[in-house]
């Protein structure tokens, strides 16, 4: 097993402005499983695909197992890599397509087929190994792109997205067995994509990534309740986070009497030092409504989600839009005013910029 | 007036147009006959009159007029002899004395058909081009009860239109009226072959009749007449010729019989006592096979245009509106296909199954079956120019690898890459005469003669070939590099594959049903192989490149064989048919392959 160090790396393409990756810098431990996290477009699977060596970067080293392997070709990194939409080679069937990598390598024909056996026990595909991949579902191509990554025990397993073309319930089943099986394998695991529930429930560590840029890296705990900026801070939980923009006013000698003021909402905040423009975070089962004129403001109501377990409604609150996620079935009209009540225990509060303050 | 009398009106009037234009064709058709038959009594005649006439003591290349009066006269009167004749002496009228004599300017230049009359130059015996005077018949008007009968078109017609408004106005089943509209087709298709029948008929009666009187007016010396003095008499028969030969049979009416497998219509003459001749000539009415479609096909078009009527009517303006103009955008592609692929195809098919014609006066052509083809498989030269093209598409697997290597090369982006691809398709967009004619120079080059040569020409067309068509290939394959997915290359080199490896075990395989229409539109594109052969060696030297395209070629241009040359050329086409089949056979199964 290994590690795997990105240090100072960037990427840009020819003739585009901007590079698609800028200046990352991420460790990725052994034996751990880290998520790259962001939407499409910021550039991890460029970093994925820097790490196979499918990709040469502008700056910047690769390093696995504290070796530069920047320039090194891709088989001789000992990588395994699942492709988003697993690529396996159309013409040949699944034992063929499993053993490929051990067959070009030189394995002897006994040991191709005792780790194809192998690889396609443990995923639950050892019937499926005569087909073609155009004979099978969804989830048996995962499992076979998944067997075939398995079988040359490498050192560091790369998933670009490789849940993103299955449907939501065997997303969910799936995504535990990729668990399980790392948690068995006890390998190296980057994981990149861009479904937060993902990033959650599986990465022992994520990192964000925006626009090329690495924002916070940290366990799921750490990034979900001290997010290093508002667009982290926004890119984990459903419904994203409340990010309210607006003014601290008050006086320096009563801590009482600062006050954060955006829309209709006079909201008690506890600021340092903090004078001006500043925004609040504020996620929506910290919402709650009362009755009009109780509590840090008033909103109308604009649309209300009847979930069963939880109730989302969506306010306008004085000019700013606002979420509220309330616990199990609550009656509340669309159009009607109510009041709303802030956890101030939960707030996160953030400069102009967009930076963490406290 | 309601909705159903007003179809039934619309319906019954063009059930009419579509009548008369049948019987219009039918008639046009029947005319046509009747007029031929005309001409090729006239023919007769005239030979009549040049062998039973003696030549005129003052001037032997004009005719005795004394005895061309007579007998003229005495034709006119001839029992059974019933087509109005007119024979004229230069520009004087012989039979009817009193009649208006011809237009000088006609006898110098007789036209074949003239106000209802059939006009042959009448020559004299010794100079045949010399013409004398003008012999002059009209078809026969048909007497008795066939006279009366106005043929089976126009009942047939009634009955059709009277159906069409029946099934209109949803007394009738379709059915009814699709059968009525074939009943007018055959009836005006049997009218038409009764009139070919009574042209075939009239002239054997007409030249019968002939024989027999020249056989007792031939001129003297003679003992008994002789079968040759008496076929210049059947020089008018026309396509497919005439025979006369001595037979037992007593018949004197016409009436068909096989002989040596062909139908063949007979009629018996007397010549003399107890001596009895055959007159055998082709059918016309063997030749109206293609009036029985087109007549069939124009009267269903009755039934065709009630269906569309009908859908009119079921179908939503719009729509209908949609489907006119679709078929409007439709219409000039749908004419080029038909002028120049189907009639071209069509007309080939006919060929190949037609002898050839009586000449530009007489375009019939007599129908011989696979008769062509035979002669064709026989031809030991035919399956020479197959092993030769065979061989020569030996090319096509070379030029395919080469394409293939370059592709890969070039597939590359890049200004070099884009530079040199255009290099490899600049022989494509060239005419290929020009790129004969400068592989022609380069050939002259050097010691020795290579197009000149019968063991290194083919090869020389061969390295041409190869040198046009690794351009054309190359974009195909091109084009198929692109379409691989990118992933499954990156899928190979993170497994660890090799350069070679990759191509070996992702890219070709991936490639199959690219390099597969390749190779097999390759070998098509060489088997109709002819521009280099016919510009470059035209065949030779000894054979060595006639391919197939240029065997038919000289059997159609240089032989005028074009019934053999179209029958070759159907076979080349089933061959190929054969081919193009296989191919679609394989892209099946090979085109499974999706990318998943």
């Amino acid at each position: 097993m290994a590690s795997v160090t990105l240090r100072g790396l960037t990427v840009s393409f020819d003739g585009a402005g901007q590079a698609a990756l800028h200046d990352l810098t991420l460790e990725v431990l052994d034996g751990e499983l880290l998520v790259l996290l962001g939407p499409s477009g910021c550039g991890k699977t460029t970093a994925l695909r820097c790490i196979a060596g499918l990709e040469h970067p502008t700056a910047g080293d690769v390093l696995i197992d504290e070796r530069v392997v920047t320039r090194v070709p891709p088989a001789d990194r000992n990588v395994a890599m699942v492709f988003q939409n697993y690529a396996l080679y159309p013409h040949l069937t699944v034992a063929e397509n499993i053993g490929f990598a051990l067959e070009v390598r030189g394995a002897s024909r006994a040991d191709i087929d005792r780790r194809v056996a192998d690889a396609a026990a443990r995923l639950g595909i050892a019937d499926l190994l005569e087909r073609r991949p155009d004979q099978l579902s969804g989830g048996q191509r995962q499992r076979a792109a998944l067997a075939r990554a398995m079988v040359r025990e490498p050192a560091v397993f790369l998933l670009d997205e490789p849940l993103s073309h299955l449907d939501a319930n065997l997303r969910v089943e799936l995504r535990a067995e990729l668990v399980a099986l790392h948690r068995a394998l006890g390998a190296t695991m980057v994981y990149v994509t861009h479904d937060q529930g993902e990033a959650m429930t599986m990465g022992q560590r994520i990192a964000v990534l925006h626009e090329g840029r690495l924002r916070q890296v940290g366990t799921p705990a750490e990034v979900y309740q001290r997010p290093a900026d508002v667009i982290v801070a926004r890119s984990l939980g459903t419904p994203a986070m409340n990010v309210l923009a607006g003014r601290a006013r008050g006086t320096a000698d009563s801590l009482e009497d600062r006050m954060f003021e955006s829309g209709s909402l006079q909201i008690p905040v506890a600021l340092p030092t903090y004078e001006g423009e500043i925004q609040i975070g504020v996620r929506p089962e910290h919402v709650g409504v009362c009755a009009v004129d109780k509590g840090a403001g008033n909103g109308d109501i604009l649309i209300v989600e009847l979930l069963g377990n939880e109730t989302v409604v969506h306010l306008n609150a004085g000019g700013q839009p606002l979420i509220a996620r309330l616990p199990g079935l609550v009656d509340v009209q669309v159009g009607t005013r109510v009041g709303l009540k802030v956890d101030r225990r939960h707030l996160h509060l953030f400069d102009a910029s967009g930076v963490r303050i406290q | 007036m309601n909705g159903v009398r007003r179809r039934a009106v619309i319906t019954a009037a063009l059930a009419a147009l579509v009548a008369l234009a049948v019987l219009a064709a039918a008639r046009w058709e029947e005319g046509r006959f009747a007029r031929a038959g005309a001409v090729r009594i006239a023919r007769s005649t005239a030979a009549y009159f040049a062998v039973v006439t003696p030549a005129s003591r003052v001037d032997s290349a004009e005719l005795d007029l004394t005895q061309l009066f007579a007998q003229a006269r005495a034709l006119a009167t001839l029992p059974g002899w019933v087509w109005p004749v007119e024979i004229y002496h230069g520009t004087a009228p012989l039979v009817d004395a009193g009649g208006a004599p011809l237009p000088a300017a006609e006898l110098e230049r007789v036209p074949e058909w003239r106000d209802g009359a059939a006009l042959v130059p009448l020559r004299g015996r010794s100079d045949a081009a010399t013409v004398v005077g003008v012999v002059a018949i009209r078809p026969a008007r048909p007497r008795g009860v066939a006279g009366l009968l106005p043929g089976w078109g126009l009942p047939a017609a009634l009955l059709a239109v009277g159906v069409a408004a029946a099934v209109a106005g949803g007394r009738r089943p379709r059915r009814d009226g699709i059968v009525a509209a074939l009943i007018l087709g055959l009836a005006a298709y049997a009218d038409v072959r009764g009139a070919a029948r009574r042209s075939t008929n009239d002239w054997l009666t007409a030249t019968r009749l002939l024989m027999q009187e020249a056989a007792t007016r031939l001129p003297g010396p003679r003992i008994r007449v002789t079968l040759s003095a008496l076929t210049p008499l059947t020089l008018g028969a026309g396509a497919g010729g005439a025979e006369l030969v001595w037979a037992d049979s007593t018949t004197q009416e016409p009436r068909r019989a096989r002989v040596r497998g062909t139908s063949v219509a007979v009629v018996a003459a007397r010549l003399g006592s107890g001596r009895w001749a055959d007159l055998r000539t082709s059918p016309a009415e063997a030749f109206t096979s293609v009036w029985l479609a087109g007549l069939l096909g124009l009267a269903l078009l009755g039934p065709l245009g009630f269906a569309a009527l009908q859908w009119g009517e079921r179908t939503a303006p719009g729509e209908v509106r949609e489907a006119a103009t679709a078929w409007a955008f439709l219409a000039p592609a749908g004419l080029h296909l038909a002028v120049f692929s189907i009639a071209p195809l069509l007309f080939t098919l006919y060929l190949a199954v037609h002898g050839p014609s009586g000449g530009f006066l007489d375009p019939v052509r007599p129908y011989v079956g696979l008769a062509n083809l035979r002669a064709v498989v026989r031809d030991p030269l035919v399956w020479g120019s197959l092993g030769t093209t065979a061989l020569y598409a030996l090319y096509v697997p070379v030029s395919t690898a080469l394409a293939l290597a370059v592709a890969l090369v070039l597939s590359r982006p890049g200004r070099a890459a884009l530079v040199l691809r255009a290099a490899f398709v600049l022989p494509v967009m060239s005419s290929g005469v020009a790129v004969a004619l400068v592989a022609q120079s380069f050939a002259g080059l050097g010691a020795r003669d290579w197009l000149g040569s019968p063991r290194t020409a083919l090869l020389v067309l061969m390295v041409l070939s190869i040198w046009t068509q690794v351009g054309t290939q190359m974009m195909v394959f091109l084009v198929g590099l692109r379409r691989i997915p990118g992933t499954y290359l990156d899928a190979a080199r993170v497994d660890g594959a090799n350069a070679w490896q990759r191509f070996r075990r992702v890219t070709f395989p991936l490639l199959k049903p690219i390099t597969l229409f390749v190779l097999v539109t390759g070998v098509i594109g060489a088997a109709q192989m002819f521009t280099y052969v016919y510009v470059l060696t035209g065949g030779g030297p000894l054979h060595a490149t006639d391919v197939i395209l240029r065997r038919v070629f000289e059997i159609g241009w240089d032989s005028l064989e074009f019934g053999r040359a179209s029958a070759l050329s159907v076979l080349v086409f089933v061959l190929l048919l054969g081919v193009t089949a296989m191919q679609f056979k394989l892209l099946a199964r090979e085109g499974r392959v999706e990318h998943a």
